[in-house]
């Protein structure tokens, strides 16, 4: 064993050194289908404020909207699980979009299935650089976003 | 390019499943009347459409289109309007669930018509049962 001395204490700094920036240095980098993974993450918690927004605010509503917001929480869930690279990776838990909320009960329903249709073409976007399996989660969850834009249009009656 | 043998494959479930769904909705139209008989002929027709276009792109694809079935077996009895709903959404179902393994091959292209596809029939399940889901097409 390798006794610290005068002699061997330089050495020895100069071996710590050489790994010391591999600790210090930046966390892995995250590749891009991680990334799109982090933003769809985002993406399902910022819908779900946004229907916790709407279901408070008109609570006549909630029959209609509880359903579709237990879908996204869903779809988090399962997207949350597939962030697998790099270890450690921190998942996103904050809402980075508190749009107002629609002034009418109308006007909110317009406006969740404004979000509807953007997160159904946003899914969309994400399949082409998605491996096999993901770009199946991410058409399965287009395809239940774009039958909540069914139902709200149904209770808008448009 | 080539199609992928994967690709192809795939094409093929998705054909076979709207082979079940235009027999499917025979039996579904023929128990029903008024405005779901008209709803059940509208889907019916669609299911062709979508056939006879999975038959093309097979053939151009130098692949010989899947065949219909002489008959299929229905997963359960349908002898009224309810029973007629619930299986034209499980016809819905397995087309949607055919079209998810277009999601999986690597032909961007094919994999848009998937998903897209997906929304379609995910869309016709919703009308006829009522409910939506939160993983169309998914493995349970």
């Amino acid at each position: 064993m390798l006794a610290a001395s005068p002699t061997t204490l330089p050495l020895f700094l100069a071996l710590s050194a050489c790994r010391g920036p591999a600790v210090l240095s930046a966390p892995p980098a995250v590749s891009p289908q991680t990334q799109t993974l982090l933003h769809a993450v985002t993406a399902e918690l910022n819908l779900i404020w946004v229907y916790s927004k709407v279901i408070a605010a008109y609570s006549g509503l909630t029959p209609v909207l509880a359903p579709l917001r237990a879908e996204h929480e869903a779809h988090l869930g399962q997207l949350r699980a597939r962030v697998t690279e790099p270890p450690g990776q921190r998942l996103p838990g904050t809402v980075t979009a508190r749009p107002e909320v629609g002034a009418t009960q109308a006007a909110a329903l317009v406006q969740l299935r404004a979000a509807e249709q953007a997160a159904v073409k946003t899914q969309m976007s994400r399949l082409a650089g998605a491996s096999p399996s993901l770009a199946q989660l991410y058409a399965s969850i287009a395809a239940s976003e774009s039958t909540h834009v069914s139902v709200l249009n149904a209770r808008i009656g448009g | 390019m080539a199609a992928s043998r994967a690709a192809i494959a795939a094409l093929q479930g998705a054909l076979a499943a709207e082979h079940a769904a235009v027999y499917g909705y025979g039996v579904v139209g023929a128990v029903l009347a008024g405005t779901a008989e008209a709803d059940a002929r509208a889907d019916w027709t669609a299911h062709q459409v979508a056939r006879d276009s999975l038959e093309a792109m097979l053939t151009r694809l130098g692949a010989t289109p899947v065949a219909a079935s002489p008959a299929y077996r229905l997963p359960f009895p349908v002898t009224s309007a309810k029973s007629a709903g619930q299986l034209a959404a499980a016809l819905e179902n397995g087309v949607t669930r055919a079209y998810l393994g277009l999601v999986a091959v690597s032909d961007p292209a094919l994999r848009s018509f998937g998903a897209l596809s997906m929304q379609t029939s995910a869309n016709r399940a919703t009308a006829w049962s009522g409910a939506t889901v939160a993983f169309p097409g998914m493995p349970a």
